[in-house]
């Protein structure tokens, strides 16, 4: 195969909509870097100014200007790899050139290492291997389960599989009958955003459809940033078609005829399974044009991000496709009437996506009823970390923390204690004490002044130092600031350098002055941020003082010497 | 519903007292029309809302956070407050904050229009505390050594207002961000010096900026010139576009131009010429009194009437040479209306031809 030319890709990808990230890449791919000449090209492709081209490639980690550029090795250094040992990995790779990345999204298995289009796993640097995203385990509590039904099956990925299982037939009976039906059974389901936000899907889908102006576009949020979060990986990875058939009743429901899927730029291998089940539905008239034999056309794009996780917040996101800078954006006016290309849009989760065939196949009442108690449905949960038994579980909302943690999967290693958890990835803050008896919905965990999220859960046991955990926490959140508003652009700096120990700490040497620049910088970062990067962020110094406030003040003495 | 009713209906509540707006109102427009001091730094009216500093958030009843009032649009029945302890202490800390990232707070004036903004709300909040400390973020462009901008990013806070500028207002799109969170750094294309972008030197950037990290080199050279810097109003000399500005002066040097904000035919827009170009003014280069060419090829001075004499002489001698449509006159842009015409009346009746054009046609 010949290279091909720089008119050969800018043709490939001129006329395709949201143009910029795939050109972007295709030179990326080509030449291992961004080069000077590439920018040009593309500046002059996409009639797009030079500096703004120039600043935003900037913004995303993943893009090289230079040699070795994606050829050279990227190690997690998430919370997770931590404890398991990604900062030795990546001494020891350095010598390859390896750089550390954020986390990756694999926190159920050993230390990912990625080089351009591949993610190897492992714990050292001569024992690194391919493996596929790992199954969840039947479920332990033996109840039943939406998502995770039929994930299970041999072949699933595969349109053959998805099929045997009952692939295709919300799609199809869907539209034998009215949109509004659609939207009906998700507002009977109680079904709410799995993405972090919480937003009653139908109320979203309505307010589409109900938008006069168009044309209207549905996205799929699968960009899965949140450190310690790796569930949407796995439906991706091995149920596809659920999404894309979920993405498609999106489009049937309000009147949308593009979809866009926004993949992280860390999972290459979902890319591929991706594109593949989305010629396979094409191919067998389940997207594309006259689907099911009718007039309803739908055509699904997958875009990969470039290493943001700021771009998985929607309006970052909407202006990441649209080729813009990813900072995020003034809200109101939201994406159901505003969003790609200022046109209505509905931006859903991948979860939240793969649960709408089930529920328009069986009825909202169903999924209703699969919550404990008096809360609606599941919600998928990834837990890492000091956990015997790691990986993706899909729990009834409502289930006791303790339940998950100990009967499911096995309390922590070695017979010792949990000390905390992480809730909503990194973004709730930590959970220790009394609050670990909090139960797995959205009104317990945020009487504990914390939030479920998109369910991410990291355990850490009694031997860990909590304050470190917290910087590197608070670390990521720095890095990951995209700079738009002054909280948390300052703020994430200023805390993390005040939890920092060695390197780059600075901050009031007096416990006092410590914990009121502290408890200032977060209470205006809650208050005044921008988006929700910026105000949870706090969370975690908030929840490392409530729990831990002899370990601060141990961190403050031991810096002030 | 017609549209008139609905705007003198539109109500609001502001800081309890009952207020009326129009539909395209933001609430820092409604709030600032009655006199309350909410603080802003990366606000600039004439920009699209961006919402970065924060420093503008009120309370919107109903709503969990402050709201960026900037940002956000007046409704009616909306009960907002722009003032309270809390929201003084949020201002107060983003305040501490933003200066806990520069060198230094205190800027000399003549850097720009907008360049004493932080210094002024650091002092409105008394946020001058040093609280905060840590890394700086920001690095001067030291290498770029061109006649008219500073970039001294050392004192830059990443209120964005130089970017949008640029791109909204001047549509050169020369300025960009570069890397993202405290790294955050101004930029052009490739890192490099203005000169070698699309900058056109119009100086927007440089007026609108709040800390003095864009500066007007021009006007510094006047730094340790003794005396205040007094603001004259006046019109820029050089097209028809007539922008409105204020020169500045320390004693009678003029040491600067600063664009007039409420200038009705450039609402603080200026261009190289309007913004930099005053140097002439006083130079000693400058013709203060008619030159006339004698006989020893020299030029000496002379009197008005003998000047304008062998000027006319010199247009006679042409057009009876080389015919009328050898005469071509270009009015001035600056010039008032009634000379333009005294101008094409010369040209079309004394020489009988069309040959008259003006500068400000293009
Ligand atoms: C900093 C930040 C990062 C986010 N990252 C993601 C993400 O990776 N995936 C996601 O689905 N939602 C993410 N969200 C939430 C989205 O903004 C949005 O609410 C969600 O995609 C809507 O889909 P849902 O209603 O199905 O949850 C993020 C939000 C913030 C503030
Ligand atoms: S809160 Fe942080 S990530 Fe969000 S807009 Fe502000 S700077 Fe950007
Ligand atoms: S240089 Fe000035 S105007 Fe530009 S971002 Fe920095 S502080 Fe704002
Ligand atoms: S020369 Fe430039 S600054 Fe002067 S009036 Fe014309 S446009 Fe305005
Ligand atoms: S003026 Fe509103 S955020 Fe800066």
């Amino acid at each position: 195969m010949s290279t091909p030319t720089n008119a050969e890709l800018v043709a490939r990808w001129k006329a395709e909509p949201a143009p910029l990230l795939p050109l972007l890449h295709a030179f990326h791919d080509r030449d291992g870097h961004l080069s000077d000449e590439a920018l040009r090209e593309v500046s002059a492709a996409l009639r797009m100014p030079l500096a703004d081209l120039f600043g935003t490639v900037s913004f995303y980690h993943h893009f090289a200007r230079f040699p070795p550029g994606a050829s050279a090795p990227r190690v997690c250094t998430g919370p997770v790899c931590r404890l398991l040992g990604g900062e030795e990995l990546l001494d020891a790779m350095r010598k390859h050139g390896a750089t550390p990345m954020a986390c990756a999204g694999r926190c159920d298995e050993p230390v990912p290492v990625l080089t351009a289009h591949d993610v190897h796993v492992g714990l050292a640097a001569d024992a690194l291997e391919r493996r596929p995203s790992p199954l969840p385990v039947p479920n332990p509590g033996g109840l039943p389960e939406c998502v995770f039904e039929s994930i299970r099956e041999p072949g699933r990925a595969t349109l053959d599989g998805y099929r045997r299982s009952g692939g295709y037939e919300a799609l199809s009976a869907a539209l034998g009958g009215s949109p509004d039906a659609v939207i009906d059974a998700l507002k009977d389901s109680g079904l709410a955003g799995r993405g972090g936000a919480g937003f009653p899907t139908g109320v979203k889908w309505r307010a589409v459809a109900d938008e006069t102006r168009g044309p209207k576009t549905i996205v799929c949020n699968a960009d899965e940033g949140e450190p310690g979060c790796f569930k949407d990986r796995v439906l991706m990875d091995h149920d596809p078609h659920a999404v894309l058939e979920g993405m498609a009743l999106a489009g049937f429901a309000t009147g949308a005829a593009t979809g866009f899927i926004y993949l992280r730029y860390e999972y290459p291998e979902t890319h591929a399974i991706l594109e593949r089940a989305i010629a396979e539905a094409e191919a067998a008239g389940m997207l594309g044009d006259a689907i099911g034999g009718t007039t309803f056309a739908f055509r699904i794009h997958v875009r990969r991000g470039a290493g943001a996780y700021i771009c998985g917040e929607e309006g970052s996101l909407l202006n990441s496709l649209e080729g813009k800078h990813p900072f995020p954006r003034e809200r109101p006016p939201f994406p159901v009437s505003h969003g790609y290309d200022d046109l209505p849009t509905v931006v859903n989760n991948v979860e939240t996506l793969a649960s709408v065939p089930p529920i328009v196949r069986r009825g909202g009442d169903w999924y209703r009823g699969l919550g404990l108690g008096d809360h609606a449905g599941t919600k998928l949960i990834s837990l890492s970390g000091d956990i015997e038994r790691p990986g993706n579980y899909e729990v009834p909302i409502g289930l006791p923390l303790r339940t998950l943690l100990h009967d499911w999967a096995g309390g922590a290693p070695g017979g010792r204690l949990i000390q905390a958890v992480t809730m909503a990835g990194i973004s709730g803050g930590f959970l220790a004490g009394d609050d670990l008896e909090v139960t797995l919905d959205e009104p317990s965990v945020r009487a504990a002044h914390s939030m479920l999220g998109a369910g991410g859960i990291m355990v850490f046991d009694d031997t860990r130092d909590m304050v470190a955990v917290a910087h590197s926490c608070m670390e990521f959140f720095a890095h990951e600031s995209c700079g738009k508003c002054f909280p948390c652009r300052i703020g994430t700096q200023r805390l993390t350098e005040r939890l920092a120990t060695a390197a780059g700490a600075a901050g009031p040497a007096q416990l006092g002055d410590w914990r009121a620049e502290v408890e200032d910088i977060g209470a205006v970062m809650k208050a005044t941020s921008a988006c929700g990067l910026g105000m949870a962020a706090p969370l975690v110094t908030e929840s490392l003082l409530r729990y831990w406030p002899e370990r601060v003040a141990a961190h403050v003495a031991s810096r002030a010497t | 519903m017609s549209v008139i009713e609905d705007r003198t209906t539109a109500e609001l509540q502001i800081d309890g007292e009952t207020v009326v707006f129009s539909p395209v109102e933001t609430l820092l427009a409604v709030a600032r029309r009655h006199r309350r001091e909410v603080p802003t730094l990366c606000y600039d009216p004439r920009l699209d809302p961006f919402g970065g500093c924060r420093l503008c958030v009120v309370e919107l009843e109903g709503v969990r956070n402050p709201v960026a009032s900037c940002a956000r649009a007046a409704e009616p029945g909306m009960v907002v407050r722009t003032h309270g302890e809390a929201l003084d202490k949020h201002r107060k800390t983003l305040l501490e904050m933003v200066c806990s990232e520069n060198r230094q707070i205190d800027v000399e004036p003549l850097s720009g229009y907008a360049s004493q903004e932080l210094a002024e709300l650091a002092d409105r909040y008394q946020a001058r505390t040093g609280r905060f400390q840590g890394r700086q973020s920001g690095k001067s462009k030291q290498d770029d050594d061109n006649p008219f901008i500073l970039r001294d990013y050392d004192q830059c806070i990443s209120c964005y207002r130089c970017v949008r500028v640029c791109a909204e207002q001047e549509g050169d799109y020369a300025i960009s961000v570069k890397n993202r969170g405290f790294d955050t750094q101004i930029t052009v294309e490739f890192d490099g010096l203005l000169k070698d972008s699309s900058c056109t030197f119009c100086g927007q950037c440089v007026q609108t900026c709040p800390t003095g990290a864009l500066a007007d080199r021009k006007a510094l050279r006047a730094v340790d010139l003794p005396g205040e810097v007094v603001k004259t109003r006046t019109i820029c000399t050089y097209c028809g576009v007539g922008c409105s500005v204020d020169a500045l002066t320390k004693g009678d040097k003029l040491v600067g131009i600063q664009p007039a904000m409420d200038g009705p035919a450039n609402q603080g827009a200026l261009c190289i010429k309007g913004q930099y170009a005053f140097d002439f003014v006083q130079h000693e280069d400058r013709l203060s009194t008619p030159l006339m060419r004698g006989d020893d090829g020299e030029l000496h001075p002379a009197s008005w009437d003998d000047a304008l004499d062998r000027a006319a002489q010199g247009f006679l001698d042409a057009r009876d040479k080389h015919g009328r449509h050898s005469v071509y006159a270009v009015a001035s842009g600056r010039a008032p209306h009634e000379a333009a015409y005294t101008t094409q009346r010369f040209i079309r009746a004394g020489f009988w031809t069309n040959h008259i054009d003006n500068c400000s046609r293009a």
